[in-house]
């Protein structure tokens, strides 16, 4: 798989054989297939993200994006390949389980209680095991904006601040493998770019991200890897740089 | 960061610590569904059984029909007890958890009284 070697870091020769090296990638999916009530959507995804790192996957409407990230958390049983997870398989595994030990995935639309107060919606996150006090310090060191709005409810924060909300609820469980479908979803390019600085200072804390956008603009500004999907395949992957002329043609469906 | 480190070691250990869903379960549920098979099977051959016996004077025929008969009849009460077995088995384990986890809410609930 010329694809998958493309995607690891340039600095370890190895490539993806049996042993050893797996353990530099946090997350690893090998020949992924899935469906949806037997409607095939992904044909045999390969996609590696290798320890402390940003992969970037990009791809246009209906590619099998969200899908994938589903089968990352678990949350969507492939029909055939296999997940690994700092090298072990965990196919059949518990999403709630992934999630309580690090894997954590803010989905397409937030996930966020609309009806709910900012700190209401904090709140549920204790069941983590950290108190409401512990988790608001996370909240709002990482988002100073969100402390200023505790008392407001989150379906009236503007959707920059909705995204804040829903990273922040994440990052209350200190995830150690970060999954974020669609950051920029609705959202002005100001605000992107903003949301995308606390991406870049979050992979800095040692998170690795994997991260779902289907415009490449901002993203792959603090991506170190980007893989395109279309139509359910990796067409290709490699450093963001490296692919840049290839997204338009993606796109265009050439 | 050192920090950032330690959480990632500590998530690989979990992982790598972590119980996945053991093919077991996966064995349980063919044995429902064998279960249910012979069940069903069992039934039929008793039921065919009876037309063969009746159509024939001949008593070896009606002697090997007697046999089916009672052959089906044991693969059916087999059947059924391997379907209850496992049915009642996935329930069980499920009533179990919750109780214990009653257990826990009740004592946390104590606990916390007990220090006010
Ligand atoms: N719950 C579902 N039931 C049936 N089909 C589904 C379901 N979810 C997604 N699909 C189909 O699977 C395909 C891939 O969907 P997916 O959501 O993974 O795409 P995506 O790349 O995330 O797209 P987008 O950029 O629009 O979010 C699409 O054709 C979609 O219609
Ligand atoms: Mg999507």
């Amino acid at each position: 798989m010329s694809n998958l070697s493309a995607v690891e870091p340039p600095d370890n020769p190895a490539r993806s054989n049996e042993t050893g090296h797996q353990d530099h990638n946090l997350l690893e999916l090998r020949g992924i297939r899935a469906a949806y009530e037997r409607i095939d959507v992904l044909f045999g995804v390969d996609l590696v993200v290798p320890e402390a790192s940003v992969v970037a996957l990009l791809g246009p409407n209906g590619a099998g994006k969200t899908t994938t990230l589903r089968v990352a958390a678990g949350l969507h049983v492939p029909s055939a390949g296999d997940v690994l997870i700092a090298g072990r398989r965990v196919n059949g595994a518990k999403p709630e389980e992934l999630a309580r030990h690090g894997l954590c995935m803010i989905p397409e639309g937030r996930g966020i209680f609309p009806n709910l107060t900012v700190r209401e919606n904090l709140r549920m996150m204790t069941y983590v095991g950290r108190s409401l006090a512990e988790i608001e310090e996370i909240a709002y060191s990482r988002f100073p904006r969100l402390a200023e709005r505790r008392t407001q409810t989150a379906g009236t924060l503007s959707g920059g601040e909705q995204q804040m909300l829903a990273m922040a609820r994440g990052m209350a469980t200190e995830p150690a493998l970060l999954i974020l479908d669609e950051l920029s979803m609705g959202l002005a390019p100001i605000i992107v770019a903003e949301l995308y600085e606390m991406v870049a200072q979050v992979a800095r804390s040692g998170v690795s991200i994997l991260v779902v956008e289907q415009f490449a603009s901002t993203v792959l500004g603090v991506a170190d890897y980007a893989a395109i999907m279309v139509h359910g395949r990796i067409e290709r992957a490699g450093r963001p740089d490296e692919l840049a002329a290839d997204l338009s043609k993606a796109y265009l469906g050439g | 960061m050192i920090e950032g480190q330690e959480r990632v070691q500590q998530f690989k250990q979990e992982i790598a610590e972590m119980r996945v869903r053991d093919p077991a379960t996966g064995r349980d549920r063919m044995w429902l569904r064998v279960g249910v098979v012979l069940m069903i099977a069992g039934l039929i051959v008793a039921g065919l059984a009876y037309p063969m016996s009746h159509g024939t004077t001949n008593p070896l025929s009606q002697n090997d029909a007697l046999a089916l008969g009672l052959g089906g009849l044991t693969g059916a009460v087999v059947g059924s007890a391997l379907f209850v077995r496992y049915s009642v088995a996935g329930f069980l384990r499920f009533w179990l958890a919750r109780l214990s986890y009653e257990q826990q809410a009740q004592t946390d609930r104590l606990i916390e009284s007990l220090k006010k």
